[in-house]
């Protein structure tokens, strides 16, 4: 009776959250949920769940992936349940769920698929089970709302060690290849690997978290590194490392945007290693599950700033976010394989949301850009014109402006393709200016 | 062509927050000089580097389990590093590597991490693993009697204590320990702090301090850095201490 009285004030609240959200046009993700933990803080204990709860945790990639594997499964003709605007913290989800149950809690779903924070692991799945639990990577993000990136993991590693539904791990993440190993009687362990593709090294190019094996601290060994720590690895006193295979992906071809997977092809949207990676995850749940993951990967949009390309009166412009140096590096790799001319809008705030410590700027490959003029904004613009200057980029080519509006309109005095990259915080705004500039550059 | 010759150590295992800028804010301001910096680099497993031969040594911060392991490995160096000290060498050493020159770090369960003991400070971790000194740090620190605002980020647990003589007075920020007026730990050659930024990337003159003290030592005669276009530091500085409310009358 208690539960039905709470979920009624949720629905009654969130009508009218709706109604005000509308009005303030605001967005009312968390809300909810959070005036309904202050009511019932153990209200995910009590929603009906009868269907199979697939989680994907990571630094980077959770949205991306957790958008795909609803996408993928929606496909496959089942009823989805699932956070897909990033509200991944205990009272995002409860929202979430609030917004999906009947009257007495029920979740009428296939599926219920969630992006989960990384140190929200623990609390949201002592709460409601968990059927799959997928761990893309750890990186160095924010560290000053975490702390440091080993303190995350043992806190997931110490979840594990009762846990033992499917865990479906990243074999090319030294940080994430432990967590296999913390409940030993867990025989449902599955790792995913993508095979060297064109642009990996010999030799680590970018900062990378996990250089020593956690079982008895030997430097680890790799073959090659496709990106930041994500590589071919191997600890030479233990055999860390050496995993047998539950989908491994070959043949990545970035220019095709296609890849293999078991001998079928998959052709999708994604010309970047590490969406390649969140696909691996999409096909090992897939298979998991008896679904089929081609058709759906074929037209998944990745969307959200994350790779975005819009036109703004003729020149073509790709937006990308980087909350961490990895992200950046990424985004840098993309814009260094580009062959044609281009320029850089590089946006970075130091809001609590982004993390207020920006020296991971220096963590970001500056050294190798391949750009002729770099324009910087964003509440910490002369940070990061500092950080470009002290690569030896030439300085007479870097602007700084901490007005957005205005470094929009220095950037596009040219009209040479532009890369924008942006920080959490920092991605709407600069959409924002960006199509702001576009409505009123066409008036004229 | 006149050259500086640093010793980067365990780059691999201390490199947390970016601390290796430092090192390239350096390399950018000497070589804007026509001055090479030459970096060499020592970590687990390599050949004993020869601590009297350089002019900087630069170490940065790292995790608590990697500061474990080299804790164990550094302390086999103990005498040829108080020579060196002792001989002019400059050492910048930040956070992780503030702490275990010290005497020791105590973490919160309560296992002691030995230091090398060359200065007589030491640190305990706050027994809350979610209270840390975090944020945007500022100190007024003494360069050859100039006063000069230094800005950083500080992210410790450690609590910093016994320390003689301190790097700066803390304007905004906490500093050694929680709400403290002290930060870091100074003398003519060495320079410990938690700052992170990293640290000379906002400070030129600090920097150039640095730098100064190095030629001076190494060629012996007095030094006149050429200035830099320091337009986007000035800014960025102006703009934090806007942001961070410090007023012009205290600077
Ligand atoms: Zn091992």
């Amino acid at each position: 009776m208690y539960n039905i009285l709470i979920i009624t004030i949720a629905k009654i609240l969130n009508f009218f959250a709706k109604i005000l959200g509308k009005i303030l046009k605001k967005d009312n993700g968390n809300l909810l949920g959070k005036i309904i933990k202050k009511i019932s803080p153990n209200i995910l204990t009590k929603f009906k769940i009868n269907c199979p709860v697939i989680a994907v945790t990571a630094t980077n990639g959770k949205t991306t992936t957790n958008n795909a594997i609803k996408y993928m499964i929606e496909k496959n003709g089942k009823k989805v349940v699932s956070n897909t605007e990033g509200n991944n913290m205990e009272t995002g989800i409860i929202t979430t769920l609030l917004k999906n149950c009947t009257i007495t809690g029920k979740i009428k779903a296939d599926f219920i698929t969630l992006e989960v924070d990384e140190s929200y692991v623990p609390v949201v799945f002592k709460k409601i089970p968990l059927d799959s639990l997928v761990v893309l990577n750890f990186f160095r993000d924010q560290l000053d709302r975490n702390g440091e990136v080993e303190t995350l993991i043992l806190k997931i590693n110490e979840f594990l060690k009762t846990y033992s539904g499917n865990l479906i791990l990243n074999n090319d993440d030294p940080n994430v290849v432990r967590l296999g190993k913390a409940n030993k009687n867990n025989k449902n362990v599955y790792y995913f690997s993508v095979d060297k593709y064109k642009y990996a090294t010999k030799n680590q190019t970018e900062a990378g978290e996990g250089k020593f094996c956690p079982f008895d601290d030997t430097k680890l060994e790799y073959e090659y590194y496709q990106y930041s720590h994500i590589g071919k690895f191997k600890c030479p006193k233990c055999g860390y490392g050496d995993e047998e295979l539950f989908i491994k992906i070959e043949n990545v071809d970035l220019e095709n945007m296609s890849f293999e997977e078991n001998g079928e092809m998959f052709f999708t949207k994604a010309n970047n290693i590490y969406t390649i990676y969140n696909f691996a995850a999409v096909i090992s749940i897939a298979k998991l599950y008896n679904l089929n993951a081609i058709d759906a990967l074929k037209d998944f949009k990745l969307n959200n700033g994350r790779s975005e390309e819009i036109d703004i009166n003729g020149v073509k412009t790709i937006i990308n976010l980087a909350k961490n140096p990895t992200g950046a590096n990424v985004s840098l790799r993309m814009l260094n394989e580009d062959k044609e001319e281009k320029e850089l809008l590089f946006v970075l705030n130091d809001n609590p949301a982004d993390g207020l410590d920006v020296s991971w700027i220096y963590d970001i490959n500056f050294e190798t850009v391949n750009v002729k003029r770099i324009i910087t904004s964003g509440k910490r613009a002369y940070d990061m014109a500092i950080r470009i200057k002290t690569s030896f980029f030439d300085k007479d080519n870097i602007e700084a402006y901490l007005s957005i509006e205005e470094a929009v309109k220095s950037l596009y005095s040219s009209d040479v393709k532009k890369y924008v990259i942006a920080n959490y915080t920092a991605l709407q705004p600069t959409r924002k200016a960006l199509l702001e500039y576009k409505k009123e550059t066409k008036k004229e | 062509m006149r050259e500086l010759k640093l010793l980067y150590l365990y780059p691999d295992m201390l490199e947390l927050y970016g601390d290796y800028g430092n090192i390239q804010v350096l390399k950018y301001r000497l070589e804007k000089r026509n001055i090479n910096l030459i970096i060499d680099r020592y970590s687990i497993g390599d050949k004993k580097p020869d601590f009297t031969s350089y002019d900087i040594v630069f170490a940065g911060g790292g995790a608590d389990n990697e500061q474990s392991i080299l804790s164990k490995d550094l302390i086999k160096f103990k005498d040829d590093i108080k020579e060196a000290i002792k001989n002019g060498v400059f050492f910048l050493l930040i956070c992780g590597a503030y702490q275990l020159f010290g005497k020791y770090y105590k973490g919160v369960e309560g296992n002691i991490i030995p230091g090398l003991g060359i200065f007589d400070y030491y640190t305990e971790a706050i027994k809350d693993r979610s209270k840390r000194c975090i944020g945007n740090i500022v100190l007024e620190v003494n360069l050859n009697g100039d006063k000069y605002e230094v800005i950083g980020f500080e992210n410790h647990g450690g609590q910093t204590y016994n320390v003689k003589n301190c790097f700066g007075k803390v304007l905004v920020g906490n500093g050694n320990k929680f709400e403290d007026k002290e930060e870091g730990y100074f003398i003519n050659n060495v320079i410990a702090t938690y700052l992170h930024g990293p640290l000379l990337s906002k400070n030129p003159k600090l920097t150039d301090y640095i730098i100064e003290y190095c030629l001076k030592r190494k060629y012996e005669e007095e030094i006149k850095l050429e200035p830099l276009d320091d337009t986007f530091e000035e800014k960025c500085r102006e703009e934090l201490f806007k942001v961070l409310e410090i007023k012009k009358e205290i600077r």
